[in-house]
């Protein structure tokens, strides 16, 4: 019997060991991701060079939501938080993507430490800290290891951010309602609704997460929900009135009206499955504990975040624009929830209130609670291993790493030789899903800087549907063409300016890649420019238009 | 009464009644709008699955009696 319990303590050491190597490994590859691309001096992930140029705007003190029907036809259609942050470093370092690349990468560090705070502090009332402790690191490492944290994690743009501010917010809030001093009660939900609203005006989509505390404040007490919302609904009005006012209504105009898009069912249904796919294993510890404590506990803010953020940002990731980074905030939600269910397992810490449900489901099992403790030791460590398995995710031409795709027999199913669990092996995967997360190469840069010196060679100003060369090669941007599209599908959008001067071929050149121009500025573009070249960048191929007289 | 915390028994039954209420309302789409093409769509039936299993849920919820939600 002794030797027994020695043997499933020995292996459960070893089990916890593995999990921590894994999901250590997944940072090591996080990092050199990182490091990668903050060298990299051109548009990575699609339109982060129109988030340097909000950033530039407001560093500038000027507000990026402008009208679309004067030159320079240009708009942002982001909240100003994560560009306002950015901004004082466009002054210490001129226009770069390092910077902005940095914060978000930061973003998600402070993430993943407060998710394993929130874990830590579920368990510091309890004897066995260490199981809290160590889940605690295991849950945060969860989070940077997620194929679509890793993914977007270190890119000039505000997802990260967002998440982050809502995390602390969440973490901030969960436990607010059980500070016994009224003041610093009162200071903690007015710094969680603080965060909330930051978290918003980072990006909108953070809105879940201040239905999530409403929802949360109101089951432990009706009056106090409305009288705080009220409060966090009424700051935020204002800054969004004031916003409002100083841009002339280009900020409802532009990042509220042109933002709200069709939703393509299909795209959403193949995320979902593929955020299953790659997450089970933590959403099904989530699950239970939120069941747990639904049916056994009072239901707590990391479970109301959990399904707000699943149901309602996982529906509007089929939306135009959306993608698996909507799942962002429903990920750190399950790393906590994940983090408590396998902590309280590993402690023996669960309790089941005498109930209807307990009667039939729980008292059947309690001779066997011996043994399922000890299943417990092992099934735990092996939910993170599984994770781990299910979000492989590495470059495999790089030293250090080529050995390990070597010794796992991978093959590379993605651009540069990367390897992403998010694909199948020939390197599909759903709509929707950012194709991104490998590393790029020095051709990738000489190829950007190419493009650099056409735009360079002509006197003209030039059209671009990536910011990036136009920075650097020191010219005035001209349009963001999403933006242009958003206004467009809202009938938004008449462009006749716009399309008057393509046709008068007044732009030196004109770049296009994913060509998200509304569709008569293509046709225009179409008429009054020749494709003359094709330079490959990054996986994507940048067509080079020249005006059709030969003129540039 | 207001700044009481919400008991399952009374969880359940806004779960219950939402549920219904909203499962009804996407039923009523169709027949009010009835010279629509297609039927429910597949959003359509993700939201009522959806719906049902809210108020099974809320069902469930109301033995629990005053126990805190």
């Amino acid at each position: 019997m002794h030797n027994r319990a020695a043997f499933f303590s020995l292996l459960h050491r070893l089990l916890l060991a593995a999990a921590l190597a894994i999901l250590a490994f997944y940072l090591i590859v996080y990092l050199a991701y990182a490091a990668n691309l903050l060298l990299f001096p051109f548009d990575y992930d699609q339109g982060e060079g129109f988030e340097l140029v909000d950033t530039i705007l407001f560093s500038r003190g000027r507000w990026p939501y402008m009208n679309t029907e004067v030159f320079p036809f240009y708009s942002s259609n982001y909240p100003p938080l994560f560009h306002v942050l950015a901004a004082p470093l466009v002054s210490l370092f001129g226009p770069a993507y390092w910077y902005g690349r940095l914060l978000g990468f930061l973003a998600t560090l402070v993430t993943a430490a407060a998710i394993g705070f929130a874990v830590y502090r579920e368990g510091l009332a309890h004897a066995n800290r260490r199981a809290y402790l160590v889940t605690a690191v295991l849950s945060g490492l969860a989070y940077l290891a997620s194929n679509t944290v890793y993914h977007i994690g270190p890119l000039f743009r505000q997802h990260a951010t967002m998440v982050m501010f809502e995390t602390l917010a969440v973490v901030v809030l969960a436990r607010a309602l059980d500070i016994v001093s009224p003041r610093q009660r009162r200071a903690a939900l007015l710094a969680g609704l603080l965060l909330i609203i930051a978290a918003g005006y980072t990006k909108q989509l953070a809105a879940v997460t201040l239905a999530a505390a409403a929802v949360f404040l109101f089951l432990r007490g009706p009056l106090r929900a409305v009288l705080w919302t009220a409060l966090a609904g009424a700051i935020g009005a204002a800054i969004f009135v004031w916003m409002n006012a100083a841009t002339d209504g280009e900020w409802w105009r532009q990042a509220i009206l042109a933002n709200v898009n069709e939703l393509h069912i299909l795209q959403t249904i193949g995320l979902f499955r593929q955020w299953i796919g790659l997450h089970g294993f933590l959403i099904a510890a989530a699950v239970l504990l939120t069941l747990h404590e639904l049916y056994f506990d009072r239901l707590s803010l990391y479970s109301v975040w959990f399904v707000l953020a699943v149901l309602i940002n996982g529906s509007a990731s089929g939306t135009w624009g959306g993608g698996d980074s909507y799942f962002a905030t429903a990920i750190a939600a399950a790393c906590i929830l994940s983090g408590v269910f396998a902590a309280r397992t590993l402690s023996g810490g669960w309790h089941f209130p005498e109930n209807y449900l307990s009667r039939r489901l729980v008292e059947p099992l309690k001779p066997h609670s011996a043994l399922l403790r000890a299943a417990g030791l092992l099934i735990i460590p092996l939910l993170y291993i599984g994770y781990g398995r299910a979000v492989l995710h590495l470059p495999t031409q790089e030293p250090g790493f080529s050995q390990v795709a070597q010794f796992l027999q991978i093959q590379p199913n993605a651009q540069n030789g990367f390897y992403d669990s998010a694909r199948t092996a020939d390197g599909q995967y759903p709509s929707g899903y950012a194709d991104i997360g490998h590393f790029v190469t020095a051709a990738d840069a000489e190829a950007g800087w190419r493009i650099v010196e056409m735009i360079a060679q002509s006197e003209k100003p030039v059209l671009s549907e990536e910011a990036g060369f136009v920075l650097q090669a020191g010219r005035e941007v001209v349009t963001n063409p999403t933006q242009l599209l958003n206004l467009d599908k809202k009938g938004l959008y008449d462009g006749s300016a716009l399309i008057e001067m393509i046709e008068r071929q007044e732009f030196g050149l004109v770049i296009l890649r994913a060509q998200f121009y509304p569709e008569r500025v293509l046709q225009a573009i179409g008429r009054a420019y020749r494709h003359t070249e094709t330079v490959r960048m990054n996986g994507f191929n940048y067509l080079i238009l020249r005006p059709a007289d030969g003129s540039s | 009464m207001l700044n009481k915390p919400l008991t399952k028994r009374q969880l359940g039954w806004l779960l219950l009644v939402g549920g219904v209420a909203a499962f009804i309302g996407i039923i009523g789409i169709d027949i009010l709008d009835a010279g629509r093409e297609g039927g429910i769509g597949p959003a359509q039936q993700t939201a009522l699955t959806f719906f049902a299993l809210l108020a099974l849920v809320g069902l469930t919820l109301l033995p629990l009696g005053d126990a805190p939600a």
